[in-house]
């Protein structure tokens, strides 16, 4: 009944004019990021985030933004993916499997209004989900003390290995990369400068949008120019431009199933939609059976991932918003924007700003609304977005990541160190070490040594409390676990080969 | 082999940090932690990881391939002469020469870059700096705008 309250105190203030508009601006240009191949939701939030900075939005504002920016690039994801056969999104790769052979067939029209519901359908029960259980995990969460928090970032850390697979080392690495760029700047118990090599400009750390930008945007334009691939055609969508009510029934269970897996997946930090969509693909792969025709244009191979993507992105926001620690990539820098606002997302947000995380819970309502009305007629307008050339769509990134960077500081040297940073993630980006793992730890860096240090201090240096309570210890062998899965897999894997020797 | 080498530099760059952090001392302990410990940590683990990649690398699809190499770090020197020029010249006249060479490396032809580099420059400094209020710097156009 409570929560029913809050509810409505939230969707006061999303349905206030300057949000509802924001929330739109935000859906469209979302969509557009995301059916660019090569630019995805981090993308997309990293070049707003300094928009809705120099505009001096307030916080709701720009975290409604922020997260129809996210909403729309899972929508905009599957519109290149379906017409292209070119992900715009990492998370739209299961799309393209399904989703081009159906275009193919003269089926664009079907394929994209079709995804357009499965993203739909996805997004609210994930944001359901969101509603129900949000709260109670933010009470829960408010027992926690900063041994507990320190543990559970581990676990975060840990979860990023274990899940994404097949390089757990080098996920592991680029988590730890993200956490020693962290420590860079004054010690803020001790006022003692750490790595600033005397430079005044670093004295401050480094700033949180420099690194987004960097990593994201500039080493982007490196990996673009690799692949000028220029004159592909994209399918016309043509025919029946809506799903008929067979099809609807046909994949409605299988929308809801993806859902609710997708959701589940979301809500563990650390694994994003990427995994929710290939997993609910290869479930639903292997439920058809036989029947299905699975990889040449199967609809309930095109619904799986969408309402699976859609609903982990939505999912994500449930451990950003009640414990402060992201879920994704995209869930990180929204906690970084978050706290360039001066906002500690965690238990006690709920408490303390309840129109910020309300307002955003109900603007999710909206914003999947205007996505779900602006995507089906305007799939024409989205599509011939993708003609526009690299030629002047990668200087127009370069020039606003460059405003962007610039607003913070106005200054050259933020501007060299942006420049710096993106070479270096281009090259861990070359050497297979994945970012958004760098931007995890960069993120998770201060709140992680703050934790740590201030058990510490309460146990007056006694190494011991990190593991004494039953909330730690449960977390330090779930963390546990997560690291011993690539190991498992690989001794099964092995196994399995042994096996067919013999 | 990349990756064996880019483990190798991390090595040695993690040990030339901890030498670094080896020096961080609080002229008062606050806290039983102080400054030192954590990043110590950090690249303790660090170090292990690299060694892990030193001797089991795995296999790396990318390979180097030179002439987009060359492409790369063309495109890294057009950036940081934009960045370089970015308050010298003003906005306008280095996001036109920027967009305008960046144009090119992306394959654009000649004369449709020269438009949209000026085009951009313009447009881009009237969105930002007069619509959206980011103060963006003249340059060279700061004594047509006091005169």
């Amino acid at each position: 009944m409570e929560t029913l309250h809050f509810l409505l105190q939230g969707f006061d203030v999303a349905t206030r004019p300057n949000n509802l508009l924001v929330a739109l601006f935000g859906a469209f240009v979302g969509t557009i990021v995301g059916l660019l191949p090569g630019l995805g939701p981090i993308n997309g939030v990293a070049l707003l985030l300094p928009l809705a900075f120099a505009f001096g939005l307030p916080p709701e504002t720009a975290l409604i933004l922020l997260a129809a920016v996210y909403l729309g690039c899972e929508y905009g994801g599957r519109i290149s993916a379906i017409l292209l056969n070119v992900p715009g999104d990492a998370a739209a790769v299961m799309t393209t499997l399904d989703g081009y052979p159906l275009a193919r067939q003269g089926k664009a029209g079907i394929a994209l209004s079709l995804s357009a519901v499965s993203s739909f359908t996805g997004s609210i029960i994930a944001t359901c989900g969101v509603v129900l259980f949000a709260p109670l995990l933010a009470k829960w969460a408010v027992a926690f003390g900063p041994a507990e928090y320190f543990v559970l970032m581990i676990f975060a850390i840990a979860c990023l290995g274990g899940m994404v697979g097949d390089k757990p080392v080098k996920t592991l690495m680029a988590a730890l990369i993200g956490l020693a760029l962290a420590t860079v700047g004054v010690d803020s118990t001790t006022g003692v400068y750490r790595f600033t090599f005397g430079s005044v400009s670093l004295s401050d750390g480094i700033q949180f949008i420099i690194v987004v930008i960097g990593f994201f945007s500039v080493s982007e334009i490196l990996v673009m120019l690799e692949n000028t691939h220029s004159g592909q055609k994209a399918v016309k969508a043509s025919g029946r431009l809506l799903f008929n009510f067979k099809e609807f029934c046909a994949t409605f269970w299988t929308m809801i199933r993806s859902s609710l897996a997708g959701f589940v997946i979301g809500t563990l930090p650390g694994a994003g939609a990427t995994i929710a969509s290939a997993m609910t693909y290869m479930t639903e792969k292997r439920l058809a059976g036989s029947g299905g025709k699975f990889g040449e244009g199967d609809l309930r191979g095109l619904a799986a991932p969408e309402a699976a993507n859609n609903a982990s992105a939505c999912g994500s926001l449930i451990p950003m918003l009640t414990l402060g620690v992201p879920g994704s990539g995209t869930t990180a820098v929204m906690i970084g924007a978050l706290s360039l606002y001066n906002i500690t997302p965690g238990p006690l947000l709920f408490e303390q700003q309840p129109d910020v995380v309300w307002g955003l819970i109900a603007s999710l309502f909206i914003g999947n609304v205007i996505l779900l009305v602006m995507n089906i007629p305007l799939v024409g307008l989205f599509s011939r977005m993708l003609s526009v050339p690299n030629w002047v769509l990668v200087p127009a990134i370069s020039v606003i990541s460059m405003v962007g960077v610039y607003a913070v500081h106005s200054t050259t040297f933020d501007l060299v160190l942006m420049i710096g940073l993106g070479v270096f993630g281009y090259i861990l980006r070359k050497l297979d070490f994945p970012l958004s793992a760098v931007i995890l730890g960069f993120v998770l860096g201060e709140l992680m040594e703050d934790n740590l240090r201030r058990a510490l201090s309460i146990s007056a240096g006694e190494l011991g409390i990190l593991w004494q309570s039953p909330i730690s210890l449960c977390l330090w062998a779930l963390a546990a676990l997560m690291l011993a899965l690539p190991g498992l897999r690989w001794w099964r894997a092995r196994n399995k080969a042994r096996l067919a020797h013999a | 082999m990349y990756v064996r080498l880019f483990s190798a530099v991390w090595l040695l760059l993690c040990a030339g940090l901890a030498i670094i952090a080896w020096g961080f001392q609080a002229p008062f302990a606050y806290d039983p932690v102080g400054p030192r410990a954590y990043p110590l940590l950090l690249l303790a683990l660090m170090s292990a990881g690299s060694l892990w990649l030193l001797f089991k690398p795995g296999v790396l699809q990318q390979q180097l391939h030179l002439p987009s190499a060359k492409r790369a770090v063309l495109c890294v020197l057009t950036l940081l002469a934009y960045v370089l020029t970015f308050e010298a010249l003003g906005f306008v006249l280095s996001t036109a020469l920027a967009t305008f060479a960046m144009g090119l490396l992306f394959t654009g032809r000649l004369l449709p870059c020269a438009i949209s580099g000026v085009l951009m420059g313009v447009l881009l400094y009237g969105l930002f700096d007069l619509v959206l209020d980011v103060p963006l710097p003249l340059g060279l156009f700061e004594a047509f705008v006091e005169s």
